[in-house]
């Protein structure tokens, strides 16, 4: 425990000290905080104090804005419009949304069923719980923000958790997550140009893009494998690409002694920067990282998905101080979603000493296959944006919101749902195997 | 005793001895058999109990003060510490709690 305890600290005072690093995109510019202290209908200004600055600026109302959709005395998140000129308002969103006992119950639900599943394949959670935080009213760089905070010390635990059960090769997930911190680099400034070049849609649909062929792609690939291991009954093998690229010898050797592979640096680092530009583009890396640590470098998906939460920890931890440091953590939402998430995490660990390698990949595959199918039914909307298809259909476009919503919690109760039969299965099989030891040593 | 314990017989040899009044020792061993219930960890219900309402305590405190906890760590720059030490100084309460209560539940990793 003091061991682990040193490690996370001075891992905690490494990542202070870079600050020019996001994880999971930067937080966004042309966004202001603040409490609007009037607003003058005739003028249609508003005057805004901003958050840890005396000054008070005065904004300009967009066209078409009413003078109710300034929220005064409140704290708010505004947005400006920089083509329509300077001081222009955009958008205003309040920044902290009432907390009715229904949302702190959706919250804490919404947190211990992605907080099992991450304690399970490692990662996952960010992508139903930034949606679920949004559609509860809360802004999306605040739910980011939040999201974030409370993925590194569940990341944490959960990790603290399947070290002790002997899962997690801490030189594997340093060696990630240094490259995957590099990855996230390249991502955002892939993310930049597309941005420049093709403004907001745009990147909206290349992230979308990007989304659902690698999650198709990699999801299908997995459960295939998965399906063969569960019929045959098979032992999970080493896959024939991490043999034969375990073969090659160039230096720099790495040894990894948990997942019990060497393998040249050249193999490894590509993985990671994968993992940390898919963090960047659509905020979940874990979706290529475990995947790739197991075909590509050859690990279980035991020591995969244990060792993809020492990344998900560094990689939160880092993201978390610079979202706070732009101010955008809701820490109500990040402590609800963190009660139950730690309840269901550990929980998960647990469930991994029961089940065998391919529930594990099963688990992982549906889960990036029903996410797929979510973020593809935005596709449509992206491109109406573009302009490269008519534009939807009042009624379609809804329709298509709420697939997009209802398959992310789909996608939750599928994976809830499987992790804890196979647990219990697990546990009853374990259970009768015990009983009947003992009762052969009695006779 | 529950009924289901798992049980383990025990054998003990117990010696006894007899001195008779014309000085001679005879020592005859005995044995005895008994059954006692295998081990059997204790629950820690104390410790959840300790962890469950530090964790509750501090969830109150937080929600009690809303207004100027979500205004005082959303002001950026160096506050950033304050929402990211929260959040570290919950996990390790709230996080014992968890652990504590799935062990309270009897929810163990298996024993290799």
């Amino acid at each position: 425990m003091k061991k682990f305890l040193t490690f996370l600290l001075t891992l905690i005072i490494g990542t202070l000290l870079v600050h020019t690093v996001y994880a999971g995109g930067p937080p966004p510019k042309n966004v202001m905080k603040g409490v609007f202290t009037q607003v003058d209908p005739v003028t249609r200004t508003a005057t805004i104090k901003i958050d840890g600055q005396d000054k008070i600026r005065t904004l300009i109302l967009a066209e078409g804005m009413t003078v109710d959709e300034i929220i005064l005395d409140k704290k708010v998140m505004v947005s400006l419009d920089p083509h329509a000129g300077p001081n222009v308002i955009k958008e205003v969103t309040q920044m902290f949304f009432d907390m009715t006992p229904t949302k702190v119950v959706a919250l804490l639900i919404v947190g211990l069923i992605g907080g099992l599943l991450s304690g399970f394949i490692g990662s996952g959670g960010a992508f139903v719980l930034t949606p679920a935080m949004m559609s509860l009213g809360a802004p999306g760089a605040v739910a980011v923000a939040s999201n974030m905070c409370h993925k590194f010390p569940k990341a944490m635990v959960g990790s603290y958790k399947r070290w002790k059960y002997g899962q997690v090769d801490v030189k594997l997930g340093l060696v990630m997550a240094a490259t995957a911190i590099i990855g996230v680099q390249i991502g955002i400034k892939v993310q930049n140009i597309i941005l420049d070049h093709w403004g907001n849609a745009g990147s909206n649909l290349y992230v979308s893009v990007v989304f659902v062929l690698v999650l198709i792609v990699v999801g299908a690939y997995v459960l295939t494998d998965a399906l063969k291991l569960s019929k045959g009954n098979l032992e999970a093998k080493t896959s024939k690409l991490a043999l034969r690229l375990q073969k090659i010898e160039l230096w720099p050797m790495v040894e990894f002694k948990v997942a019990n592979v060497r393998i040249s640096a050249w193999v490894t680092v590509p993985v990671g920067l994968f993992t940390g530009m898919l963090a960047a583009t659509i905020a979940v890396g874990g979706f290529i990282g475990v995947p790739g640590m197991i075909y590509v470098v050859g690990a279980s998906a035991m020591v995969a998905s244990a060792t993809e939460l020492l990344v998900a920890f560094i990689m939160g931890a880092w993201g978390s101080v610079q979202w706070g440091m732009a101010g955008l953590i809701d820490i109500r939402m990040t402590l609800l979603i963190l009660a139950g998430s730690l309840i269901g995490v550990q929980l998960g660990a647990i469930g991994t000493t029961y089940v065998k390698d391919y529930t594990i990949k099963l688990v992982m595959a549906s889960v990036m296959l029903i996410v797929a199918v979510s973020r593809g039914a935005k596709v449509p909307g992206y491109l109406a944006d573009l302009d490269l298809i008519p534009h939807l259909h009042h009624q379609l476009s809804v329709i298509l919101n709420s697939i997009s919503f209802w398959s992310l919690m789909v996608a939750l109760a599928v994976a809830g749902i499987i992790i804890s039969l196979a647990m219990i299965k697990g546990m009853l099989q374990d259970r009768a195997e015990k009983q009947a030891k003992l009762a052969n040593e009695a006779i | 005793m529950r009924q289901n314990d798992p049980y383990q017989p025990e054998l003990s040899v117990q010696r006894t001895t007899r001195t008779s009044k014309s000085s001679s020792v005879s020592t005859t061993p005995s044995t005895s058999k008994a059954t006692q219930t295998a081990f059997r960890k204790k629950r820690p219900v104390g410790k959840m109990v300790l962890f469950g309402a530090m964790s509750l305590g501090a969830y109150a405190l937080l929600f009690s003060n809303e207004a100027l906890v979500t205004n005082t760590f959303t002001l950026g720059g160096w506050h950033a510490a304050l929402p990211v030490g929260t959040a570290f100084l919950f996990s390790f309460m709230h996080g014992a709690f968890a652990s504590n209560f799935l062990d309270v539940l009897g929810l163990e990793a298996k024993k290799a």
